[in-house]
């Protein structure tokens, strides 16, 4: 399951994000996503396998099987425009959200 | 969004897409290890566990996943669902003509039945709105006598003692009618307002409460209890405005000055005349209660049968077992009486069923007629719909050539016919709403519940529901017509002429030759029905209603009953009324009587002939009763056969006089002139037990109503009888000839007299004679009409369906009569050929359809009037109509077959 150092709704956001330069499998996904953060964010890689059937099932990403370069079968995730303008309306409330904490903890004095 | 269309989802098992899935990841992952240098076996284990459970995980995923599915077969299901509709609209729009008829035949037919349910509902189906209405039961006396029974009111004393003495009931409560006179708060008119006196445990009994203040207590029973009322709901509206401060206010009721104590819901208006049996004289529906108070003689009163009374059982006991208790009590306390053994009994009618059952078998025969209607009209569509179907052969073959599944096709087919079907129940409701008021405004005040019948919920639900059932019967009928084909041959041939094979068009003449059945059934029982009602209205009521007005004015009697004190009183009074009536200009004659022929009032009493045996008792004869003043039997037009109308010499203190009907002198003096043989009358209560002379013998009048038996009938004089509520009648002066004899001219006049002897008093229920007389057979009036309208409806839809079938026909065979003409058949033979078809059709159904009439009729008898329901010439009427009318519908289309020219119709074809 998801690690428990996971803000709410952290996962669903970096996997839009990980979608944004095209169609990746699962595997990849999650490759970018340790890549990225530099295993700050230590998921158990399984937790993101319900994730992407739960956005899949909200439309905002869309699947399909194919093959890999390597010839195998894997199913591909697409961002959708719905997938594109909740990453857009997600960012924008993340990054306030974190300027305020960030904020917040750099206050000295009461 | 727009929707692609797309071959296949991508994986549509959940389990093996999930299972792929992770099992890609795994190897990757491993692949990765390994690439760092970890060895296969170590490099899948390090997979794993950087994955987590993987079990659990593959678990969420198909659940997800199977949920995604369901949710996207049910939007994919609305998205064809919307698909059918519109391509439904679409269809129906592009062909009117047969969506109109279809909307319109549905729509009669189930508007007539849903009108039909409603009245039902109202008056037979819905609970009473008391609470626990199921125990809830009326209790009378059965009396028994050699012609028969019949149920009476009960007097005070058998009343009271049943009260105490049963324990199955956990109520019991009198009531009696008791008309008021409202008089006029700020200048008003006076009016009279149907009451009751009722004890205090009624409102307890019905589980009702009152919206406003209080009922009665049981103090405000007593004699010489204070003057305390509780008002209707509407009255409260009407008169009072629906102030909030009316408890307490006075009003004065019939000159006395009453308390109002408090108001009783909306819609309440128990005793409502119509539920209980005619004869009490209660109003329509009550708008008054007051204390019912029994004196300490009441109590030991056994004769005078006067009160209704109602009960609730005890939960636990059954009526059966109420009846037991009662007659236990009887017999143990008639025998005390010296009541003769099996005269009299309590009984006991639970109210629901006193309430319907004057009127249930003819509210029965009138939902059989109404089934029939409907039957008629689903048929019609049916056919109308394979018709349709049939030519659109060439469509769904298509549509099925492109990789519409069956199923698809099906569910096209029932979408378009719910929304046909739904378009029928629209029209259905406008005409259930607007067909039960017409229903009801043709029994005014004489169906019971009448207040309780509306067009609600559950009506528009039953309407609705009935076209659902219909459209999806109709969608699948015809689709199983369509799909026993195949869609390489339906379009190899063109599709064009395909419209029916033999079997088909066999099929289709049945279902019309069923439809004229049907109707002519209905033609059968509406047609005895109406020559019933003819015969009702030929009935001599042995009074003469043309240019009589009536009306009815009741003196204020107090909470006693006492003749001896006030009568001197109503005897002024309606002597002198009718004495100026009778002086006014406008008026020939003008009298009084205490219970109006065919009003629904009727009074009877035993008595005896002086000089004769006295019978047994119990045995003594029985005469209906009235007390008259002025001239009543001129004013009626009422024959007098011989001897001498009362006048100026049957003075209160002269010799006690009588005079009887036509049926009375038959039945005890046969052979011999009764006049100046004595009566000893046992309902006089003015008289003592003096006999009376019988000075005069008139004509028979029906009294209780036109189809009843005559029974004998005693008259006496108001000025030996005095009785505080008359029905005025009044005779208008006719020019020459007959004419203008406007009975409604006199009424300003009397009005005006009736103020200027007492400006409190009201005249109530003013209207002429002649409506009196058709009030009395309202209720046959509404079986005759509306089985008449349901008759001429299924005629119209049975004749439009055998037009159908017709013209349909000759379309088919057009060819074939265009060969036919070309061989040399002359127009005539053409003409014979295609009537002979429709009367082929026609004949069958009036055979089936006299059978039937034959077989169902019996269920009309209770309900016909001097005609046997096997009158052959009703039979012989309705089959020559209905053939006369199918010649008609078949004639038209056999003049277009005349129309073909045979050598366009061979080159078409």
């Amino acid at each position: 399951m998801a690690g428990s150092d996971l803000f709410t709704g952290t996962l669903d956001i970096l996997i839009l994000k990980a979608l944004t330069w095209g169609p990746r499998h699962g595997y990849a996904i999650g490759r970018w996503i340790r890549d990225t953060t530099e295993d700050v964010l230590a998921v158990q890689e399984g937790a993101l396998y319900p994730a992407l059937h739960r956005l899949e099932r909200r439309g905002v990403i869309s699947e399909e099987w194919g093959e890999t370069d390597t010839g195998r079968q894997a199913k591909y995730y697409t961002l959708t425009a719905a997938g594109r303008a909740q990453l857009r309306s997600e960012s924008a409330r993340w990054t306030a959200f974190s300027r305020a904490v960030t904020r917040a903890l750099a206050v000295t004095a009461a | 969004m727009k929707h692609t269309f797309r071959l296949s989802e991508s994986r549509p098992d959940a389990r093996r897409d999930v299972a792929d899935e992770i099992r890609f990841h795994l190897e990757m992952r491993a692949q990765e290890l390994i690439e760092q240098g970890m060895s296969k076996e170590e490099a899948f284990r390090e997979a794993r566990r950087h994955f987590g459970d993987v079990a659990a995980i593959e678990a969420e995923c198909r659940d997800e996943r199977l949920a995604r599915t369901r949710e996207r077969g049910r939007r994919e299901w609305w998205r064809g669902f919307a698909m059918d509709l519109r391509y439904a609209v679409r269809s129906l729009r592009t062909n009117v003509g047969f969506t109109l008829a279809g909307v319109l035949t549905l729509g009669l037919g189930i508007g007539a039945a849903a009108a039909v349910f409603t009245v039902v509902d109202g008056v037979l189906l819905r609970p009473l709105p008391y609470a626990d209405p199921s125990h809830l039961s009326m209790v009378w006396i059965y009396s028994s006598s050699a012609q028969g029974g019949f149920e009476i009111p009960l007097s005070t004393g058998l009343y009271v003692e049943a009260r105490d003495a049963v324990k199955g009931f956990s109520t019991m409560a009198a009531f009696r009618s008791s008309p008021f006179v409202l008089s006029g708060e700020s200048n008003a008119e006076p009016e009279q307002i149907a009451g009751a006196r009722t004890e205090p445990a009624l409102f307890g009994a019905l589980g009702v409460r009152p919206v406003l203040g209080r009922t009665f207590t049981p103090d405000e029973a007593e004699p010489g209890g204070p003057r305390v009322v509780l008002i209707s709901y509407s009255l409260w509206q009407r008169r009072f405005g629906g102030a909030r401060d009316v408890i307490g206010r006075m009003v004065t009721l019939s000159s006395e000055r009453y308390s109002i104590i408090g108001v009783m819901p909306r819609g309440f208006g128990f005793p409502r005349g119509a539920e209980l049996p005619p004869g009490l004289q209660f109003g329509t529906r009550t708008d008054v209660w007051a204390p019912l108070a029994f004196s300490e003689q009441d109590r030991r009163s056994y004769g005078t049968m006067n009160l209704s009374a109602i009960a609730r059982l005890a939960p636990t006991v059954t009526p059966a077992a109420a009846q037991a208790e009662l007659d236990a009590f009887a017999t143990r306390r008639f025998k005390e009486l010296g009541i003769p053994a099996g005269r009299l009994a309590y009984t006991i009618v639970n109210l629901e069923d006193q309430a319907g059952r004057t009127v249930r078998r003819g509210l029965l025969v009138l939902v059989g007629a109404v089934g029939f209607v409907l039957l008629i009209a689903c048929t019609n569509v049916a056919n109308l719909l394979i018709a349709r179907t049939g030519a659109r052969e060439r469509e769904f073959a298509v549509r099925a050539a492109l990789g519409a599944g069956r199923i698809r096709i099906v569910r096209q087919l029932v979408t378009e016919n719910i929304v046909l079907a739904l378009g029928g129940a629209v029209v259905g409701v406008a005409i259930a709403i607007w067909g039960s008021r017409v229903m009801l405004s043709l029994v005014p005040g004489s169906l019971p519940r009448a207040d309780d019948v509306a067009v609600d919920a559950r009506v528009v639900g039953f309407t609705c529901a009935v076209a659902v059932v219909a459209g999806i019967a109709f969608g699948i009928a015809s689709a199983l017509h369509i799909s026993g084909r195949s869609v390489a041959a339906t379009l190899q041939s063109g599709g064009t002429r395909l419209t029916g094979n033999a079997r088909q068009r066999f099929g289709r003449r049945l279902i019309v030759a069923a439809e004229v059945a049907l109707s002519v059934v209905l033609l059968v029982g509406a047609g005895l029905l109406a020559g019933s009602f003819a015969r009702l209205q030929r009935v001599t009521p042995g009074f003469d209603p043309r240019g009589v007005l009536t009306g009815n004015v009741v003196l204020p009697v107090g909470a006693q009953f006492d003749p001896a004190r006030d009568g001197p009183a109503w005897r002024r009074f309606f002597d002198e009324f009718t004495a100026r009536l009778d002086a006014l200009p406008g008026v020939v004659d003008a009298g009084a009587v205490s219970s109006l022929p065919l009003s629904g009032a009727v009074e009877s009493g035993n008595f005896s002939i002086e000089g004769r045996p006295r019978p047994a008792v119990g045995e003594s004869p029985n005469a209906e009763y009235s007390v008259v003043s002025g001239d009543y039997f001129a004013a009626m037009g009422i024959r007098l056969l011989s001897g001498r109308k009362f006048d100026s010499r049957d003075r209160s203190d002269g010799p006690g006089v009588v005079i009887v009907n036509r049926e009375l002198a038959r039945r005890h003096f046969p052979g011999t002139s009764p006049i100046g043989q004595r009566l000893r009358t046992g309902f006089d209560f003015s008289n003592g037990a003096s006999p009376r002379e019988i000075i005069g013998v008139v004509e028979n009048v029906k009294q209780t109503s036109l189809d009843g038996e005559t029974n004998p009938a005693a008259y006496v004089p108001i000025t030996q009888m005095p009785y505080p509520s008359m029905s005025i009648v009044v005779r208008a002066k006719c020019g020459s000839g007959g004419t203008q004899c406007d009975p409604a001219a006199n009424l300003p006049a009397m009005r005006r007299e009736l103020a200027r002897l007492d400006p409190a008093l009201a005249l109530s229920d003013a209207r002429p004679l002649s409506s009196v007389f058709a009030d009395s057979i309202a209720r046959q009036r509404f079986s005759m009409a509306v089985l008449a309208v349901f008759a001429a409806l299924a005629l119209l839809l049975a004749l439009v369906g055998l037009y159908g079938v017709i013209a349909l026909s000759v379309g088919q065979r057009r060819r074939e009569i265009g060969v036919r003409m070309a061989l040399g058949a002359q127009p005539r033979d053409v003409l014979s050929l295609v009537l002979g078809e429709g009367m082929r059709v026609t004949l069958l159904g009036v055979a089936i359809g006299l059978a039937g009439a034959l077989a169902l009729t019996r269920v009309l008898r209770s309900l016909l009037f001097d005609v046997s329901t096997t009158d052959p010439r009703f039979f012989a009427g309705a089959a020559i109509l209905v053939a006369i009318v199918s010649l008609a519908a078949t004639y038209v289309p056999a003049r277009r077959a005349l129309g073909v020219d045979a050598t366009s119709a061979l080159r078409d074809a």
